[in-house]
């Protein structure tokens, strides 16, 4: 038992049952900022997941099931099962923020971001292997990539601190990954080069979001300064800018946008700014509705025609792009900063109290566990 | 003989005569039968001329008749005369008879005594007497000149006699001398031996009086002895603590005192039908006197001084009392404060040990402590050790059903108790049997194991370790009463750590309200904080009473105990967190509520539906169906759930729960903002920092509370707990450890004061959220263009520079 750490009279050790209550608090106090599922074209294999102590854990979905299975009631209420992760990454200095998978084949590499402004990637298959190698805790296995963003430099050469970075969104093709700093710039980095091939400027408040829009070459920030952005790649040039809360006047909270999502299309685009959710049609860059929702918004994705949305209350809400309600389901995590959907239908939620909560297509709970 | 010597010629003439007759009386006869011989031959022969000579024969026949007759008369005559003369000389015979033996006897007695003469024996030989040698060179001259005797022979036998007799006569003078001596010493011996004895009672006076003279120098070995003794009576595992305890105050100085209470007459009453009870052995008589003696010493020297510790018996029944029996001695421990610069350091607290017979369990309560928070003072001094369970299965037996302890008894049977009694390796044994180890294999290995567990016991520090704690636990708890008392009264704690940035911050807001919340089942923990937790989300609700039911209801249930969370997968349509959105948002959300394709929910969401727009019917149908959605969340409110949620209920054992009201006037505008902190403190206080719970509330003014605001702080609110609840506790430095809470509130206060700040400033530009930074222990250097949000979470920068903290980042 953890709790029993310091043991009884016979064994006493003060200090490591003080630390071990703080280590408890600490765990419930962690943030889940993003869980991403590993590419797997048919059933979701893994869940990575990105916390505030700033490391990437993995986890094996099957065997998360299996070992909730035999009391599934139990479970269902002991909801606070902590899971053995797969494999365990430091990964950041400071809170990690995002994570991506580059690429969807064997050698697809796992990117992460974090408040140390750094991007790091790791080879798939060697997280993989490494439970097998049994390094199970990933501290030994060095990235593959590390890239760290600019300092600015002051008067007298004063280097400012490394910014963070917020969001990487990726293009494969392109060998690029964005990404959202704290700067209130975005860069693109060539990975082949781990050099920053681009630098859009523009923002006026550093950078929460950002998504690839390959298609079109395209990447589209949000932003501290309430605005969205879009960036023609090749030019670096800011081609449009979108103001979710233009019209919400006065009274109404102004807010930072937080989220921004793409549809499979990449047609439409999805806006959370505090309490708004706006969708917006790309090609004809305009507003299709605009609602305004409970709780802040901190994350949202498609899933085809449907956004799903989640912000600071324990639920997942599912709208079409008209900003209708279809589904509100409960989810563990009391303020939830991240959705991830898998191409089966899967849905990771995760967020406040370091809580994983996986959905199935079917809309029930298939676990829920907490991040170690 | 002589006699018919003497007188010849007076017999022999009459013989003369005799003769005579005697011969007539032969011829006579001779005749006759003659006579008659010719008569028979005549008769014989027959014949005539011989029959006439027959009558001849007659007539001579007749004639020796005559004859015959004369010699008969004759001799008749001389035998008269022959009596006669016999009688006359018989006399004189007789005199001479006499005078023969009168002779004899003279004689035979002179033989005799010329015999005895002969035979008689001197004592001299039995007297050793000197050599003669010696004699000659010892004796005086007088002695030796004297003349006794013209036996030279014996003159020398009598001087050396003499001399003997001279010598034991100066021997018997000697004698008598000494024995006087001896009867001197006697005396003196008898004397001195009556001292002595009369010296114990004078020592024991002498004894007693010097009491209050050892008490006033603290020597207090009278008392210390008569502790060692009593000490033997103990039961093991007290003996146990008894005796480890004072070891370890002797070799390290702890500051802790030690006393045995209770009537010793009854422990060794106790001890003897133990004894007998168990082997039909009693302890030799000696032993038994021996102790019974000082058992007496005992109570005539005013053992009753003490009042013996009121026990605390609440017993319902006999079984019960039979049950809780506790061994009639007790172990008092007092422990004083460390750190005091006075030797007679200040007493911290005195703990009670008694030990039940029944159950085997070591019980620890506090001395004079009434019933009160005070009591649980001991609750939890180690990890899950809440002291309301029994340590062992076979206690647990004893007591049946019921595996928690009586609770009304303020004394518990802690684990740490029985670890520091060593019951882990005790064998059960009575306490005389224990001192007396028999040789058997079975006792051996006991008393190997005995010893073994001993060293480990001395290895793990136990006695150190406890004292230390429970040291620590006061003092905390002191520190913390100190510190609630001072919020009651609704000022700030004073802190004394200046290098904390909360220290120099001016405060902009004010502290509204303190207030203690009543728990309303100590015994089951977890649910107090999530109801707590509810009860702080009800306040603007809208009807308090109902979700009070509701919170009632869900007290009882441990989530996995819930048998409506069996059924798994169900898809959550209803809104479940009503009570924290207020009105409007229940109702628009149960509006849109939309089913998904699932059974479950299927099933319910008619109900919900119908009930969505009476928010009344809505709580009862929640209690009905949604129970088990109700539940799930709340562990990860509490924020100290997690997988232990089920054995994590010793935790909240004996923890409070208060309510803390800060409050602020809103810059711009109207109203004040107020945050509420329901704050709970661990009886591990402080090596659990209490966990502070935030809530957000706008009001109009300051008395009424209007729209909590959680929701839209969540964020906010969670960072700050995170920051008051960890970070704070990691950045007060070690001696502050005890002010914890304190530093905890001033902190918490500084973090809503920038809040407010930033509330202002957002309001002007147009924001509305602001965050607080998690990372303030780690103040970054170097100058960027001032930011003061960051990270995705959107948290605000507080920098902290020197001992301040500026909201922003570092310029």
């Amino acid at each position: 038992m953890a709790v029993v750490e310091g043991g009884d009279c016979r064994q006493w050790d003060e200090d490591a049952y003080r630390d071990s209550i703080l280590a408890d608090r600490e765990s419930t106090s962690l943030t889940i900022f993003r869980t991403v599922f590993s590419p797997s074209p048919t059933n979701p294999n893994f869940i990575v997941a990105a916390s505030s102590d700033g490391s990437i854990a993995t986890y094996s979905l099957s065997s998360l099931i299996s070992s909730l299975s035999p009391g599934f009631g139990n479970s269902r209420a002991q909801n606070l099962f902590v899971a053995e992760p797969h494999c365990l990454l430091h990964g950041h200095d400071g809170p990690a923020y995002d994570v991506k998978f580059y690429g969807d084949a064997e050698d697809s590499l796992l990117l992460s971001c974090g408040d140390d402004g750094r991007i790091r990637g790791w080879k798939w298959m060697d997280i993989l292997e490494a439970k097998q190698d049994s390094l199970s805790h990933g501290d030994l296995l060095k990235p593959q990539l590390d890239l760290a963003n600019p300092q600015h430099k002051g008067p007298w050469g004063a280097l400012s601190p490394i910014p963070e970075t917020n969001a990487i969104a990726v293009d494969t093709q392109g060998g690029s990954i964005y990404a959202a700093a704290g700067d209130s710039c975005a860069y693109c980095w060539d990975v082949e080069k781990s050099k920053i091939k681009m630098t859009f400027k523009g923002h006026a408040g550093y950078l929460h979001s950002v998504v690839a829009r390959n298609s079109c070459n395209q990447i589209i920030t949000g932003s501290e300064d309430g605005t969205a952005r879009i960036w023609d790649c090749r030019s670096g040039k800011s081609t449009n800018v979108i103001e979710p809360g233009k019209d919400k006047k006065s009274k109404e909270f102004f807010s930072y946008v937080s989220c921004i999502a793409l549809d499979a299309n990449e047609k439409w685009l999805a806006c959370g700014s505090g309490r708004n959710l706006s969708v917006w049609n790309l090609s004809a860059s305009e507003r299709i509705s605009g609602i305004t929702t409970r709780a802040c918004i901190q994350d949202i994705c498609f899933d085809d025609n449907q956004i799903l949305a989640v912000g600071a209350e324990p639920v997942l809400s599912r709208y079409d792009v008209n900003g209708v309600v279809l589904s509100q389901i409960q989810c563990v995590p009391q303020s939830t900063f991240s959705v991830s959907l898998h191409s089966s239908g899967v849905i990771c939620v995760a967020g406040y109290g370091g809580v994983v909560d996986v959905i199935s297509q079917f809309g029930s709970h298939l676990c829920s566990f907490r991040y170690k | 003989m002589d006699l018919n010597m003497a007188e010849p010629g007076e017999i022999l003439p009459d013989r003369k005569i005799d003769t005579s007759a005697y011969d007539l009386l032969q011829t006579t006869r001779t005749s006759v039968e003659d006579i008659v011989a010719q008569m028979l031959s005549i008769k014989k022969d027959g014949g005539d001329t011989t029959r006439s000579q027959l009558p001849e024969l007659v007539t001579q026949m007749l004639l020796n008749f005559v004859n015959l007759r004369k010699a008969n008369r004759s001799i008749l005559l001389e035998e008269d005369l022959v009596k006669a003369e016999t009688e006359h000389a018989k006399a004189p015979v007789d005199f001479t008879t006499l005078q023969l033996h009168n002779l004899m006897y003279e004689k035979n007695h002179y033989v005799k005594a010329i015999k005895a003469c002969k035979d008689f024996k001197s004592k001299y030989p039995d007297i050793e007497l000197v050599p003669e040698e010696e004699f000659h060179k010892d004796a005086p001259e007088e002695i030796k000149n004297s003349v006794q005797s013209k036996d030279s022979a014996h003159n020398l036998m009598l001087k050396r006699l003499n001399f003997e007799l001279f010598q034991r006569k100066e021997l018997a003078k000697l004698h008598e001398k000494l024995e006087e001596q001896k009867k001197v010493l006697q005396d003196t011996i008898a004397n001195r031996k009556k001292f002595l004895s009369s010296l114990p009672s004078q020592l024991k006076s002498l004894k007693k009086a010097s009491l209050p003279v050892q008490n006033q120098l603290g020597i207090l070995h009278t008392k210390k002895l008569k502790q060692h003794q009593s000490a033997e009576l103990l039961p093991p595992p007290l003996f146990v603590i008894y005796s480890q305890m004072l070891a370890h105050k002797e070799a390290f100085g702890e500051s802790i005192d030690l006393e045995i209470v209770g009537s010793l007459k009854d422990a060794l009453t106790f001890a003897r039908q133990q004894a007998n009870k168990d082997n039909g052995i009693s302890t030799t008589n000696m032993e038994n006197s021996k102790m019974e003696d000082d058992v007496v010493d005992e109570e005539d020297d005013g053992q009753r001084r003490r009042k013996r510790p009121k026990k605390v018996q609440v017993k319902e029944n006999v079984d019960a009392a039979r049950i809780y029996q506790t061994h009639p001695l007790t172990l008092i421990l007092q422990i004083h404060d460390d750190e005091a610069s006075d030797p007679k350091s200040t007493k911290l607290i005195a703990l009670t040990f008694e030990y039940l017979l029944k159950l085997n369990v070591v019980c620890v309560g506090i001395e004079r402590s009434n019933d009160g928070p005070e009591s649980n003072i001991l609750c939890n001094l180690f990890p899950n050790d809440p002291g309301l369970e029994l340590p062992h299965q076979s206690a647990k037996l004893w007591t049946g059903d019921g595996p928690i302890f009586d609770e009304k008894r303020s004394s518990r049977p802690y684990k740490w108790a029985q670890h520091l009694a060593g019951i882990d390796f005790l064998p059960e044994v009575s306490p005389l049997l224990t001192a007396g180890a028999d040789s058997t294999n079975g006792e051996t290995t006991k008393q190997t194991a005995i010893v073994s567990g001993l060293s480990v016991y001395r290895q793990q520090n136990r006695v150190q370790t406890v004292v230390q704690r429970i040291r620590a636990r006061k003092k905390a708890q002191l520190a913390l009463a100190e510190q609630i008392d001072s919020l009651t009264k609704l000022k700030w704690p004073s802190l004394t750590c200046q290098t904390v940035p909360w220290f120099s911050h001016a405060r902009l807001c004010s502290l509204q309200n303190w207030t203690i919340i009543p728990s309303h089942k100590p015994t089951t923990p977890i649910e107090e904080q999530n109801q707590s937790r509810q009860e702080l989300e009800t306040v603007a609700g809208p009807d308090t009473s109902k979700s009070e039911i509701e919170n009632i209801r869900e007290d009882g249930e441990l989530p996995s105990l819930n048998p409506a969370a069996t059924v798994a997968n169900e898809i959550v349509v209803t809104v479940t967190p009503l009570k924290i959105s207020g009105t409007d948002h229940s109702k628009r959300l149960a509006l849109i509520t939309k089913s998904v394709a699932s059974p479950m929910s299927k099933g319910k969401s008619p109900s919900s539906r119908k009930l969505d727009e009476d928010l009344d019917l809505m709580l009862v149908s929640d209690d009905e169906v949604d129970e088990p959605l109700q539940s799930e969340p709340e562990p990860v409110l509490t924020g100290n759930g997690g997988v232990h949620v089920i054995d994590n209920s010793w935790i909240a054992c004996g923890a409070r729960d208060y309510r803390l009201v800060l409050m602020r006037k809103v810059n711009s505008g109207d109203g004040y903002i107020k945050l509420e902190a329901k704050i709970t403190v661990s009886m591990e206080y402080p090596l659990r920092p209490p966990l502070f719970t935030l809530n957000l509330f706008r009001a109009a003014s300051t008395e009424t509370e209007s729209e909590a605001e959680a929701n839209e702080w969540f964020n906010e609110l969670r960072a700050m707990e995170a920051e008051v609840n960890i970070h704070v506790i990691k950045t007060i430095p070690w001696e502050e450890e005890n002010m914890v809470l304190g530093h905890q509130i001033c902190c918490l206060a500084m973090l809503f004061d920038f809040y407010v700040n930033g509330g202002d400033s957002s309001t002007e530009k147009g924001n509305s959220t602001c965050v607080v930074d998690v990372g303030l222990c780690k103040p970054v250097n170097g100058g960027l263009a001032s930011r003061t949000y960051r990270g995705r979470d959107h948290r605000k920068m507080i920098s902290w520079k020197d001992n301040g903290c500026t909201p922003g980042y570092p310029s």
